[in-house]
């Protein structure tokens, strides 16, 4: 049985609101508990209104931030999968049912990246990737609302035959250099190697990847755990006024690749918008994580 | 951060003197009741800067008062705005013209998210004016101070950028993360992050030795 695209449709459109009005149930998990930690007091105070907040959003349905972001979305496509309809304008008819009916309204963030010109709309919006999975007979839709006020602070860059202390030191440094702008405590995804469309990829699926899963490669794993640790001691604290959790999660992937390394750096805020489902085969929509 | 200074939160009318401003200090929290002044358009600040410059008024006089880089909802229906609800953006794509903004217009409040750079906390320190961090993803609670709009100019902008004053009642709570007397929490915190690195990569290698 096909997958009609009104159901790609609906289900784009439904990802997309559940993120904006509710955070993660193991991001709130890990704030609460990072809250009970924390032993500065204004961060206390700040981790303390962030669940309050994505609490009150979720109770009343209203946008935990106003910045809605740009939409991405993220297909993963079973090879046995069937299709009627059209699949990318599904997503972006999506993306417009969600602007035509949601409430509160969403402000207008698409902007045209040399005019500045603000919309609803715009070329290549919904930002859409397609993985293929094989022999699956099911696909699975990722919305990542992705606001810039953190994004910004992502990087990459190209290193020669690098150690694993130069690639730690490389993501220390990024995330040095945003300081207190992010709306911390983040979500930090390393992408290593590659290509660097493929490094940032992996970077950014890193940084969806649900917390409390290190990466089963012992190297990555240790990696993953030192860079929290180094990251929460740089001190910069919740909203970055100070305080012990910087960093929720550090979470690594990487790609062999050539020896010229490619590594990048995505950040996910605090309220750590990913919203994911899955779409079987006889239409049927699985709520993966929210 | 100074465990007694966050216990108690500060109620702030606005428009506020110098003298109650230049008494705040850095990691104090604090509400603004009042009215308040908002925007988050580049070309928004542009235009006040230069209207600063020039000594030119705006439609809204904020001296004494609050400028935020909070953007802002406001439902439009039958000639009635209602703000829906606002939340912090990021300040420092603002700091070519926030000391301009506040030495030509006087607001005693600024504030957003994320501070802003070492010629703003100068200003800032200059003029008696502390800047505030807003609670970024903080909507639901922040929009409980809303009350209504004063005014609005600017309407050729979108909804965000608009020069918009609101009524807010007990608007935060927020921490003064700037203040009057030059301290600026992002310049301390991020120095501080700077000198810890050395004993934080040494801490690292020995992790990493140890496998």
């Amino acid at each position: 049985m096909p997958i009609d695209s009104d159901t790609i449709q609906s289900v784009s459109a439904l990802l997309y609101e559940r993120a904006l009005k509710k955070i993660p149930d193991d991001t709130r998990d890990v704030l609460a508990q990072a809250q009970k930690r924390e032993t500065d007091a204004t961060a206390r105070h700040t981790i303390m209104m962030m669940v309050e907040s994505a609490d009150l959003a979720h109770e009343q349905g209203s946008l935990v931030c106003s910045d809605v972001g740009i939409p991405t979305y993220s297909l993963k496509i079973g090879t046995r999968v069937q299709f009627s309809g059209q699949v990318r304008q599904a997503i972006t008819d999506g993306f417009a049912e969600l602007v035509a009916n949601i409430q509160p309204p969403i402000l207008k963030m698409v902007t045209h990246p040399l005019t500045h010109a603000r919309s609803y709309a715009g070329k290549d919006i919904p930002i859409v990737s397609y993985e293929l999975i094989d022999d699956a007979d099911y696909m699975d839709i990722v919305c990542s609302p992705k606001a810039m006020g953190t994004g910004r602070w992502e990087a990459a860059e190209t290193f020669v035959y690098p150690t694993i202390e130069q690639a730690e030191k490389y993501v220390l440094d990024v995330i040095l250099r945003a300081g207190s702008q992010p709306c911390l405590p983040i979500v930090v995804g390393v992408g290593i190697g590659g290509t660097l469309d493929h490094a940032t990829k992996l970077a950014k699926e890193a940084m969806l990847r649900p917390h409390g899963q290190a990466n089963p490669d012992p190297m990555m794993a240790g990696m993953e755990a030192r860079l929290l640790a180094a990251i929460n001691q740089m001190g910069l604290g919740a909203m970055g006024t100070s305080g012990d959790c910087s960093a929720m999660a550090v979470n690594v992937e990487y790609s062999a690749g050539h020896g010229f390394v490619p590594i990048a750096v995505s950040l996910n805020c605090w309220i750590n918008r990913r919203t994911a489902a899955r779409i079987h085969h006889d239409g049927r929509v699985e709520m993966l994580y929210e | 951060m100074n465990e007694a200074l966050t216990t108690a939160v500060q109620e702030l009318t606005l428009p506020l003197d110098e003298h109650r401003v230049r008494a705040l200090s850095v990691g104090q929290l604090v509400r603004l009741s009042g009215k308040v002044t908002v925007s988050i358009g580049i070309p928004t600040h542009q235009r006040m800067a230069e209207a600063a410059l020039q000594g030119q008024p705006l439609p809204v006089d904020i001296r004494g008062g609050a400028f935020l880089h909070l953007s802002t909802y406001v439902r439009e229906s039958d000639g009635v705005c209602e703000p829906i609800y606002l939340n912090p953006s990021t300040s420092t794509r603002y700091n070519a013209w926030m000391p301009a903004i506040v030495r030509g217009l006087g607001p005693r409040i600024v504030g957003g998210k994320g501070g802003l750079n070492a010629e703003s906390v100068a200003t800032l320190q200059e003029c008696g004016c502390v800047y505030l961090s807003f609670l970024g993803g903080g909507s639901p609670l922040l929009s409980r101070a809303l009350r209504g709009v004063h005014s609005m100019h600017w309407t050729e902008y979108i909804s965000q950028f608009r020069l918009l004053t609101l009524d807010v009642q007990s608007l935060g709570p927020a921490t003064v993360a700037i203040d009057a007397q030059g301290q600026s929490i992002y310049q301390s915190v991020g120095e501080r992050a700077k000198a810890r690195m050395p004993a934080i990569l040494e801490q690292m290698a020995k992790a990493r030795a140890l496998g």
